[in-house]
């Protein structure tokens, strides 16, 4: 087999490998892409949600329209169901975007969502359109490698190609495991996320959802789970890390849909099941190791998803673009160590993708502590949640007592809560704010100094709690 | 309601194998019984296997390798241009 030459070698067409692709070609360099499906996206499944930050790092997302992605619908507004120990949905909320979000389209939605059978095909034309070479229905099964180090990659049949190479293979990343960048995710490093697709009528979820087109199901009985609206349908689904689950993950996801007030949902939206899907979805704190000798890991294969609340396309959409411009500079220095690939860490870190980043374990951790603990946390959260809402519209009692026992019901929480506090959320303030004003902040001493008054509503406010019975 | 949910996965057919298990290696731990949303690994007494046809019901998650431990279940993505196919993803 004879040996085909490029300057860049991409393993993998998703949105960071076809975003890599298109940047390489852009700045001259031949360039080849890989996708083991036959077009890109039909081996993808995905939480399905586009950041609003795309539209303002990627130009191109201007051009995205139903016409070449008839699935997209804006996910507005989100629904948040507290689904207590009784698999009963004791209350909700719904959210849109703040005022204090300061920019468009981040106030018109959270995120859009689309398939990925439309979306991955569209973004990968973008490359194909600067001149890169995209090869489909083709496994990338190894490295080729001289004197033990990466030259390129082999494909199933044989056939050879040198160049650099950037891993955007995904989560089970053949680049990764062959450059000896990454054996296997640690089990608290990567999740198993499963979800069904719904089929829905496009006019039933207007009237029905309206804008609302997004809900997160939190839960005392199962991890987290996500709701999504295209369209035409939606997904439901949700995942945890390897090392969590007793049973299987199905059991969990079926006992979601199971749920009465979810069935009810079914019922009036006439929703069909259509599609099942499953995939695994690093999640962690840090990326590490994400190059070596000749070799850049972007996306899933790098464990770029954000460490809140994994976000993946926009993050490898950015550190496919990272990836690209370090490539071209490593080729037209003639340096492609990984001394001189350092530089692509340096890149990545200064993106918004390196700012979530920058508090990525105190994140990871708080995700960790709530949807994805729901025996542990979000059984009494749930109910905290729920009395603190429920609260408000009740004539059971004269309300000044009603106050006054709800006052006390969210006290006999406070030894979950406050370890809570001190545990997950202190620690990502500090990681956003510094320690000095943390300082001032969380000292008593100061902070009553500064706000005298706070020590007097606070007395107030348990004063007379304890003096009144059930 | 009751979903079955290989009535839900298309596939194109050609994959040739892709998962193979080491008995050597394996620990009898059974978290690929456990992860596998799809039910394909099988426990019998002195060994955990999976099912014959499982190229027909695998969803190519990979999660019963990336839960082996003792790295004895070995997985390949199945060949370019065959197996599922998500058009709803």
């Amino acid at each position: 087999m004879s040996i085909h030459n490029y300057d860049v070698v991409i393993v993998g067409a998703g949105p960071g490998g076809s975003t890599a692709a298109k940047e390489a070609a852009e700045s001259g360099l031949k360039t080849i892409f890989f996708e083991r499906g036959r077009k890109p996206g039909e081996k993808n499944s995905s939480g399905s949600g586009l950041g609003p930050r795309m539209w303002l790092d990627f130009d191109i997302m201007k051009e995205l329209s139903p016409d070449v992605c008839p699935s997209m619908r804006a996910g507005t507004a989100a629904r948040h169901y507290f689904v207590d120990s009784n698999d009963e949905v004791a209350s909700y909320i719904m959210t849109r975007p703040t005022s204090s979000v300061n920019y468009e389209p981040a106030k018109s939605f959270i995120t859009m969502n689309i398939y990925r059978s439309e979306f991955d095909p569209w973004l990968a034309k973008f490359a194909t359109d600067a001149g890169a070479e995209l090869k489909t229905s083709t496994l990338i099964v190894g490295l080729l490698k001289e004197d033990g180090k990466v030259v390129g990659v082999i494909d199933e049949k044989g056939e050879k190609y040198r160049g650099i190479v950037i891993g955007a293979d995904g989560v089970i990343s053949t680049v990764a495991r062959e450059s000896g960048l990454r054996s296997k995710w640690a089990q608290k490093q990567v999740t198993i996320t499963i979800q069904y697709d719904f089929e829905v009528s496009p006019k039933k979820i207007d009237d029905i959802m309206g804008d609302e087109t997004l809900a997160v199901w939190w839960s005392a009985v199962f991890p987290a789970a996500y709701q999504v609206f295209f369209n035409d349908g939606f997904h439901i689904g949700f995942g945890n890390w390897m090392s969590w689950w007793d049973k299987n993950p199905l059991h969990y996801l079926n006992r979601c849909i199971k749920l009465k007030y979810f069935q009810r949902l079914v019922r009036i939206l006439d929703a069909k099941p259509r599609e099942f899907q499953s995939h695994l979805l690093p999640w962690q704190g840090e990326p590490y190791d994400t190059h070596t000798d000749n070799v850049m890991l972007i996306g899933d294969a790098g464990g770029f998803p954000c460490p809140l609340e994994a976000e993946g396309m926009y993050p490898a959409m950015i550190t496919g673009r990272a990836a690209a411009e370090v490539a071209a500079e490593a080729i037209s220095e003639g340096d492609t160590s990984i001394e001189f690939l350092s530089r692509y860490d340096t890149a990545w870190k200064k993106t918004s993708v390196g700012e979530d980043f920058e508090a990525g374990s105190e994140l990871y951790s708080i995700w960790k502590a709530l949807p994805f603990s729901p025996r542990e946390n979000m059984s009494w959260i749930v109910p905290l949640v729920s009395e603190v809402l429920g609260g408000i519209i009740d004539w059971s009692e004269p309300h000044p007592k009603r106050i006054r026992q709800v006052a006390r019901t969210i006290k006999g929480y406070l030894p979950k809560i406050i370890p809570m506090l001190m545990k997950e959320i202190l620690p990502l303030l500090t990681a956003s704010l510094g320690e000095e004003k943390m300082d001032l902040v969380t000292n008593p001493e100061k902070l009553l100094a500064a706000m005298p008054e706070v020590e007097l509503a606070l007395a107030q406010a348990f004063m007379s709690a304890d003096d009144e019975e059930e | 309601m009751d979903i079955r949910i290989n009535d839900l996965v298309k596939r194109i057919p050609g994959t040739g194998d892709f998962i193979s298990i080491d008995k050597e290696k394996c620990t009898m731990c059974e978290r690929c019984l456990i992860i596998c949303v799809a039910n394909l690994w099988k426990k019998k007494k002195d060994h955990v296997y999976i099912v014959d046809d499982y190229q027909s019901k695998c969803l190519e998650c990979a999660a019963c390798y990336q839960v082996c431990e003792p790295g004895a279940i070995d997985f390949q993505y199945p060949a370019g241009g065959t197996g599922v196919v998500f058009e709803k993803g």
